[in-house]
């Protein structure tokens, strides 16, 4: 167990090693003067400024001392300050950072509470014709595109309700209920991919375990069906269904960003598009890096937590 | 009986799939319309006879930027996607084969571009090469290389154990023979399900990229870019953000019907349990 | 039926209480872009501009509805004979949002600060012709020229002056900024909202009568809409037409328009071929059609325009005036033969990423490929474009320019051999004489006709093909008075707006 745990350790070490290199290398690749670029933005530059940010950036110091001396800051937390605003980077993340959170935490819910019972009734309705329209049905909710549902859902909505406040962005500890009710359509947008995808899971896992010896025994033991289904198939579907919820967030975070330019919602998504246009790049380079690394060691501790519950891993 | 349905399902995703893949690449052919000609006086038209599915801001005929925009997205994805496979494969394949420190290596590196979420490195990518389609399907490719590597890698190490492998080593066959005479066909399935559901995903991020204004650019047609350009005037005309919608939703939706219904097919662990 | 009847009572009600809260709201306004700063001598774009130029910040004079110069933090102002000084007494009891008084030390400070190559603004070159500020007294400055510049009191309306002790400071403002205006920085939220109460120590009494102003960053143009109309927001200032055809008629919403200072153009490299031909430049002219673009990109509103805008009336000369406004593709054609040019001619045009101007762009592709050109649109991201349009390193480009008041402001920077943002290389001695004999005049009619001259000139063989200027408009609930749409895209009519 502890040797396993000490080689998954390493390997999230390594992988999180590659990942500052790979971002690190990025702002390196731009063709031409990435400094030039970036001040482009600006319109009068002086050759003064452009050394300053180029001292600022550290573009001036040979690429290992560079990228030595911004990962060891960035290990401390410090980014350095946006180029524009003066802010610490690290607060522009931070800021961002939570109403994306809550939207990727939210949609999860909604998928994954939504997703059982979906699930459920998708196996106990295998074949025939219902199965193949729920599937279709899972299959759509899957590729429809978020962004495109979330526009859909504001007109509709703006006809219906027409006072019914859903844009931008309070925080929760501001207004509770005005928080939610803001949340409440792009979730939506976001979790149908996710409750097709984990009924489906629940599905497939669910008709895996209804396949098995044990759920044969117990349901010629004369135990109801439901019973059945429920108490044993579940509990067994439940592992690779919270697995997959790990792999999900990544995507989620993906549709968070194309779902909170619609909602305007202030999150990492905005943060990292309005840094595109301005040429930021120490901004995209930061906030890359620290999803990514969030995103790995979120993946690190399902993992682990897996083979917590699930001894047959440890071996 | 199940199994007809099952055939009945994948008929239908053959179907869907091949009367696009006609519609892109006939575009040329079928379109009503020239792509790029504009008519301000029938601009923002809903379906009438003349415009089956009604005009965009620019009075371009939207059924033809669609047909067009298919041909675009099916270009970039199919590219990106087929770069992907052929990186990824080999990689893959090579790691299972050579074992050793080349497979702890390339499976690491294939670690790290896996660790990224999807849209971030994207992002990161066109933030490098500015936008553009070919940004959005390098980075695109990028993202997917990883996915057939680790896909690949599992099953051809079990392969390369297997007797007929030992057999093929043992009369002297080459390296590159064995990959890919005896080991890539016993993948052969599991490629056909990924790659489809691949191109699904892609088609996906093709559009996401395009909407947010990093893909394709105007005056290129493209579903993505259609729908951001469209939603600027919902209010007037919703018709091209609507049907641009529903068109980016039926080719990945064909893409993914396609990769399940083969799964369900070709996967021999799934068929045994039906 | 019965479903709008309850409607119109329920709201009557809300009416009802909204009015018993009356001007003591804080104004909710759906901006469709994130400002990058707030320092008011680095901004260099509207989302910045809107907030801070004339709520938070004052400058010496002030532009009104119609683009005359009025006097703002200057009460009053004289100049010397020869043009080249000018004294300003500062109206007294005025206080920064800190709470200390603004007084010549100040303004002193301001201009010093813009001039500054450390602090590098990008408005520096709009006090150029500055040669010297003092102090007379506390309540006095007097500024020295280097040479008359008919365009100073103009140009010092968008001179914000900021308290003495970030004179040399680059970083404080951009966050927090410190200004006299009606209305005081509050919170910023990035990519949120920016949030600004009133300033109670103002120096016109009884003003600003709101308690303050919400800027919620709002990107989809289609999310503003649905805000306003359900009245989550209350003003969407500045917007285009086909936003505005959008809201018009709905329920609650009432629009102002004005026509817009900001003009539509394609800029032309005259240092490279094909476009160092005036011929050529020309030939662009015949190529476009400018009442097509109004209608397509425009939506019908708005004009097609010439090198000043038509809202400067005592300036703009009529298009009738340009012989080569008259859309003739044959004559293009004509011209590039002319020119020696076998066509198509294959030139490059970027375009600045917005979607009224990548509308513009395709339109013109298409005009201009019908006229013997072959045109390749190359879409950038802003930070992209706006380096390459700097640096000289385009064929074409497709772009809008806030315009200003005074013509000298736009002109003698643009089309002047060396000026400020001449990026096209453009050089031409009988404009620069015109242009330096004009900014010395200070008789309007002699002025006038310098310009008018320059229009001329410029219109058919200058550097920029100008396309229109478009109609601007505003759109806001029907409970918001006192606001009205400006022409130079201000919202300095806030302070006077109730809600």
């Amino acid at each position: 167990m502890n040797r396993v745990l000490l080689a998954r350790l390493v390997d999230l070490v390594v992988v999180l090693f590659g990942v500052s290199v790979i971002v690190f290398l990025m702002i390196r690749l731009i063709p031409g003067d990435a400094v030039a670029i970036m001040l482009g933005a600006n319109t009068e530059i002086t050759p003064e400024r452009m050394a300053e940010l180029n001292r600022r950036v550290g573009l001036d110091r040979p690429i290992i001392e560079q990228y030595l001396l911004w990962a060891g800051s960035g290990l401390r937390g410090d980014f350095g300050t946006s180029l524009w605003t003066g802010r610490p980077v690290a607060t522009e993340i931070l800021i961002h950072l939570w109403p994306t959170l809550e939207l990727t935490f939210l949609a999860l819910v909604i998928g994954a509470v939504l997703a059982v019972p979906v699930g459920c009734l998708m196996a106990q309705t295998r074949g025939g014709a219902a199965d193949v329209a729920m599937r279709i049905g899972a299959i759509a909710g899957l590729t429809i595109p978020s962004f495109w549902l979330g526009i859909v859902m504001i007109l509709l909505l703006s006809s219906w309700a027409p006072s019914f406040a859903s844009l931008g962005y309070v925080p929760f500890s501001d207004d509770p209920i005005g928080n939610l009710q803001r949340m409440l359509l792009p979730s939506i947008a976001l979790a149908l991919p996710i409750l097709a995808n984990l009924s489906r899971l629940v599905r497939s896992a669910m008709l895996d375990a209804l396949g098995q010896d044990y759920v044969r025994t117990a349901r010629a033991k004369g135990l109801p069906e439901r019973s059945v289904v429920y108490k044993h198939a579940l509990r067994n579907a439940l592992i690779p269904f919270l697995t997959s919820v790990g792999i999900m967030t990544g995507y989620l975070l993906g549709g968070a960003i194309v779902v909170e330019q619609v909602f305007a919602i202030p999150g990492l998504g905005r943060l990292i598009l309005g840094a595109i246009a301005e040429r930021n790049y120490p901004l995209i380079q930061a906030t890359i890096l620290v999803v990514t690394a969030g995103f790995v060691i979120v993946n690190f501790l399902v993992d682990f937590l897996y083979m917590l519950v699930d001894p047959r891993v440890r071996a | 009986m199940k199994s007809l349905a099952k055939n009945k399902l994948l008929t239908f995703a053959v179907l869907l799939v091949a009367i696009q893949l006609i519609l892109a690449f006939g575009a040329p052919l079928l379109a009503p319309y020239d792509p790029m000609a504009q008519s301000v006086a029938r601009r923002l038209r809903g379906p009438t006879e003349l415009n089956w599915l009604g005009t965009d801001q620019l009075g371009r005929d939207v059924l033809t930027r669609i047909l067009y925009g298919y041909r675009t997205s099916l270009i970039a994805c199919v590219l990106a996607v087929g770069i992907a496979l052929f990186a990824g494969g080999t990689l893959g394949l090579m790691a299972a084969y050579y074992r050793g420190w080349l497979d702890r290596i390339v499976m690491r590196i294939m670690d790290v571009l896996f660790a990224f979420p999807v849209m971030l490195l994207a992002i990161g990518i066109i933030a490098v090469l500015g936008p553009h389609t070919f940004s959005a399907a390098t980075a695109i490719a990028v993202v997917y290389t990883p996915i057939f590597a680790r896909l690949l890698r599992g099953p051809a190490l079990v392969l390369c154990e297997s007797e007929f492998v030992a057999g093929a080593k043992a009369i002297g066959a080459s390296d590159a023979r064995i990959i890919f005479l005896h080991i890539l066909p016993n993948l052969a399935s599991v490629i056909l399900v990924q790659t489809s559901l691949l191109l699904s995903a892609a088609i996906l991020v093709e559009a996401s990229l395009s909407f947010l204004g990093l893909g394709t650019q105007p005056p290129t047609p493209s579903l993505g870019l259609m729908l951001s350009e469209g939603r600027n005037f919902l209010m007037l005309s919703p018709w091209s953000a609507i049907f641009a919608g529903f068109a980016i939703l039926f080719l990945s939706f064909g893409f993914n019907l396609l990769g399940d219904a083969l799964r369900d097919t070709l996967d021999p662990r799934l068929r045994g349990q039906s | 039926m019965f479903r709008s009847a309850l409607r119109g009572t329920l709201s009557a009600g809300f009416m009802v209480a909204a009015m018993a809260a009356a001007s003591a709201q804080v104004l909710e306004i759906g901006a469709d872009l994130s400002p990058t700063g707030l320092d008011p001598h680095l901004i260099t774009a509207f989302p910045s501009f809107m907030v801070v130029n004339g709520n938070i910040y004052e400058g010496l004079t002030a532009i009104d509805k119609d683009l005359k110069t009025v006097p703002s933090l200057a009460e009053s102002w004289t100049v010397s004979e020869d043009g080249k000084s000018y004294t300003f007494k500062l109206r007294s009891g005025v206080k920064f949002h800190d709470g200390s008084p603004m007084e010549a030390a100040d303004v002193v400070a301001s201009v010093k600060r813009l001039l500054s190559k450390d602090i590098a603004s990008p408005l520096a070159s709009r006090l150029s012709a500055v040669e010297s500020a003092n102090a007379v007294d506390a309540q006095t400055v007097e500024l020295k020229l280097k040479e008359p510049s008919a365009a100073l009191l103009s140009s010092l309306s968008t001179i914000a002056i900021v308290p003495r002790s970030m004179e040399t400071n680059k970083d404080a403002l951009q966050k927090t900024p410190v200004g006299t205006g009606p209305f005081k920085f509050q919170e910023w939220q990035p990519n949120g909202y920016i949030l600004l109460s009133k300033n109670d120590a103002y120096w016109e009494k009884g003003l600003p009568k709101l308690s303050g102003l919400k800027f919620n960053i709002v990107p989809e143009s289609a999310t503003r809409q649905v805000g306003l109309t359900n009245g989550q927001y209350a003003l969407l200032p500045n917007i285009d037409a086909a936003t505005a055809l959008q809201l018009k008629g709905k329920p609650n919403v009432k629009l102002a328009e004005t026509m817009d200072l900001a003009y539509t153009l394609i800029g032309l490299n005259v240092s490279k071929p094909p476009f160092d031909n005036p011929k050529v430049r020309e030939a662009v002219n015949y190529a476009i059609n400018r009442q097509e673009i109004v209608d397509a990109a425009l939506f019908g509103a708005g004009v097609p325009g010439g090198p000043l805008s038509p809202a400067l009336k005592s300036w703009a000369l009529d298009v009738k005036e340009f012989s080569c406004y008259a859309h003739d593709p044959a004559k293009a054609q004509a011209l590039l033969k002319e020119a020696g040019i076998t066509t198509p001619v294959a030139v490059s045009m970027k375009v600045l990423p917005r979607q009224d101007i990548k509308d513009v762009a395709q339109v013109v592709q298409e005009q201009m490929n019908k006229a013997g050109f072959k045109v390749e649109l190359i879409n950038q991201e802003q930070g992209q474009f706006i380096q390459d349009w700097r640096n000289s390193n385009f064929d074409m480009f497709a772009s809008i320019n806030a315009g200003q008041p005074d013509p000298d402001e736009y002109f003698y920077r643009t089309f002047r051999t060396g000026g400020s943002t001449n990026v096209f290389k453009y050089s031409d001695a009988e404009i620069d004489s015109l242009l330096d004999k004009a900014r010395t005049l200070t008789d309007q009619a002699e002025r006038k006709k310098a310009y008018d001259q320059v229009q001329k000139k410029l219109a058919c063989s200058g550097p920029v093909a100008h396309l229109a200027y478009g109609t601007l408009f505003s759109a806001m609930s029907d409970k918001l008075k006192g606001y009205d749409v400006m022409p130079n895209r201000s919202l300095m009519m806030l302070r006077g707006a109730s809600y």
